[in-house]
């Protein structure tokens, strides 16, 4: 059990996640575009489906959610609810391509970003808060989207170091490279 | 390449039942989960205190950019209001000496005699949902969850959740904020200062007038208390502050009741002015003087001291419940009678806590003033939107409210 921690993705992704939500708690509530704040842990989970597949960007956007959740005192699995929706979707996403450009990574990223920003009210809705749907959600998750596909270049790497990953090598058959 | 399979599906799921089972459990309240945030937080203390050092330069030459012309402007405006309120407070301190000879009005709900936790704010939301800030005090301090808190400016929000060494503030502004408000009406004094005056509050030409001298009063300088154990970042102690709506004495420190010794509020104190200008029509009237607002203590050779004080006319309009509507909207007030044959409720009236006996908040405490009234049809009443006095954006430091409602005190 204990190898097999020491050899998954947690032993990277929980220092990783502290030092990003670090980052979200601090300088990303400085600086804010048009009075929203950007959510890298949110654009990290995604990122990682987009490098790893909808399973393990469900597994860190799940951990990432729970250190939020429990350093922000949000409902516990409110944002991991949003970040595990992130995560899976961005790998669903990520399926289309089998080898996707830096730009196409971008665009899944953001979307899967998108998803978990829009899930965060509806799983307040879903525990009976009032009134979790602001006006401005659809500014929010535009502008947290786009902010995610600009930070994808670095964080789609990122995901692939968190799950041990190698960016696929796509070579010739053997039978082809001798004919 | 990413595959789909039913096997992923089904981690899927579990992760999130997972985070259903633990929705459930924390909702319902959970000792566990509370003891692992309070750990959490221990581990992220550091991590966080780094980082902020770390991305300190970035964000100040982030703010140097996209604030520069905001800060200037603000700069400018600042100094005005303090002019301004340099000339305010000097008249204010007067009749509070007037006020002070009084004890007609005793033991009226108050603000004054509630103690108050000084706290440093030590942490802003990081989500784009919730209003809610992070304070350095906790029940430790005495702190409960549902104590208002207030600034220098008025009301800040409430206490939600509560460590031994920390707590939570949702701000008013936050979307599930609700409180019962009372709307006065705009304080006549408030609006008639003239921008030019002394410190008396007369104008330059009426300073000196033939051979009566008016003079003001000038109180004597004291050191400011401070707040023990509280620094600022520069090393500089922190000035230690009353709650807001508590008059302020000429020493600096609030007017006390002689009866009661429990300090008076400014409301209290509105009420000794008035006492204060009927007697002072009395005289004046005995003395001949046409302008009843105006005490003159003695005429011929000897100087003579002469103070004008502006009664400010406070009218009960209505109450109401002000609910916040989130970080770029200003929090509004709904539940409204209006009564045009009573008063109307119009911008620029003010609005502070109404309190009760079920009310977490105190009654008294300053929140806004009424920037825009928006008609609904039918019986609904009217929406007033509030511009809040304190400005939720830049906290530093705040005062936790260490009160309870008479509900539970009677428990």
């Amino acid at each position: 059990m204990f190898a097999s921690f020491v050899q998954g993705p947690l032993v990277r992704v929980i220092p990783l996640g502290l030092i990003l939500l670090a980052l979200q708690r601090t300088i990303f509530v400085e600086m804010q575009v048009g009075g929203v704040i950007i959510q890298i842990m949110m654009a990290m989970a995604a990122a990682a489906g987009v490098a790893g597949g909808s399973e393990r960007g469900a597994i860190v956007g799940f951990t990432l959610g729970v250190m939020f959740d429990l350093a922000e005192g949000t409902p516990l699995g409110s944002t991991a609810t949003a970040m595990t929706i992130a995560g899976a979707v961005g790998g669903l996403l990520a399926l289309i391509a089998a080898d996707p450009h830096w730009w196409l990574e971008a665009i899944f990223t953001a979307l899967g970003t998108a998803a978990g920003v829009a899930m965060i009210p509806l799983v307040r809705a879903f525990i009976g808060e009032s009134e979790p749907f602001q006006r401005q959600l659809g500014v929010v998750v535009a502008v947290v989207a786009v902010a995610a596909a600009v930070m994808s270049p670095l964080l789609v790497p990122l995901g692939r170091w968190c799950l041990r990953m190698r960016r696929p090598e796509w070579k010739q058959p053997v039978g082809e490279a001798n004919s | 390449m990413a595959i789909y399979s039913v096997g992923r599906k089904r981690v899927i799921l579990a992760l999130l039942l997972t985070t259903t089972l633990l929705l459930t459990l924390d909702v319902r309240g959970n000792p566990v989960i509370d003891a692992g945030r309070e750990g959490f937080a221990q581990v992220m203390r550091p991590v966080e205190t780094a980082t902020g050092v770390v991305t300190n330069p970035i964000e100040r030459i982030w703010h140097g950019i996209t604030n520069y012309d905001d800060v200037k402007r603000e700069n400018l405006a600042l100094q005005e209001q303090l002019d301004r309120l340099i000339g305010t407070r000097a008249a204010a301190e007067a009749a509070v000496i007037e006020g002070k000879e009084l004890q007609a009005l005793y033991s009226l709900p108050s603000l004054s005699g509630i103690d108050t936790e000084v706290a440093r704010v030590v942490g802003y939301s990081a989500n784009n949902l919730d209003q809610v800030i992070e304070i350095d005090r906790g029940s430790t301090s005495g702190i409960e969850v549902g104590m208002a808190v207030v600034n220098q400016a008025g009301l800040v929000g409430k206490v939600t959740q509560v460590t031994r060494s920390s707590a939570r503030v949702m701000l008013v502004t936050d979307g599930r904020y609700k409180v019962a408000v009372k709307v006065t009406s705009a304080s006549v004094a408030d609006e008639a200062v003239p921008t030019n005056t002394s410190p008396s509050g007369l104008s330059p030409s009426e300073v000196v007038d033939g051979g009566t001298t008016t003079t003001s009063t000038t109180m004597p300088a004291r050191p400011v208390p401070i707040v023990p154990g509280v620094t600022l970042p520069d090393g500089s102690p922190v000035p230690d502050t009353t709650l807001p709506g508590t008059a302020l004495g000429p020493d600096g420190e609030p007017v006390l009741d002689p009866a009661t010794g429990r300090p008076l509020t400014a409301e209290q104190i509105a009420g000794l002015e008035e006492l204060a200008a009927q007697q002072s029509s009395t005289t004046a009237l005995e003395a001949d003087t046409a302008d009843p607002s105006t005490v003159t203590s003695s005429t011929g050779p000897e100087p003579t001291t002469t103070t004008t004080t502006t009664i400010a006319e406070v009218i009960d309009k209505e109450y109401g419940v002000l609910e916040g509507r989130g970080r770029l909207r200003l929090p509004q007030i709904g539940l409204l009678q209006d009564s045009p044959s009573l008063s109307e409720l119009v911008a620029g009236d003010l609005v502070e806590t109404a309190g009760g006996s079920e009310s977490l908040a105190p009654t008294g405490i300053p929140v806004g003033r009424v920037v825009n009234r928006a008609d609904r049809p039918g019986s609904r009443g009217p929406l007033l939107d509030v511009e809040l006095y304190a400005d939720l954006g830049r906290l530093n430091f705040v005062r936790v409210v260490l009160y309870k409602p008479l509900s539970e005190v009677d428990q």
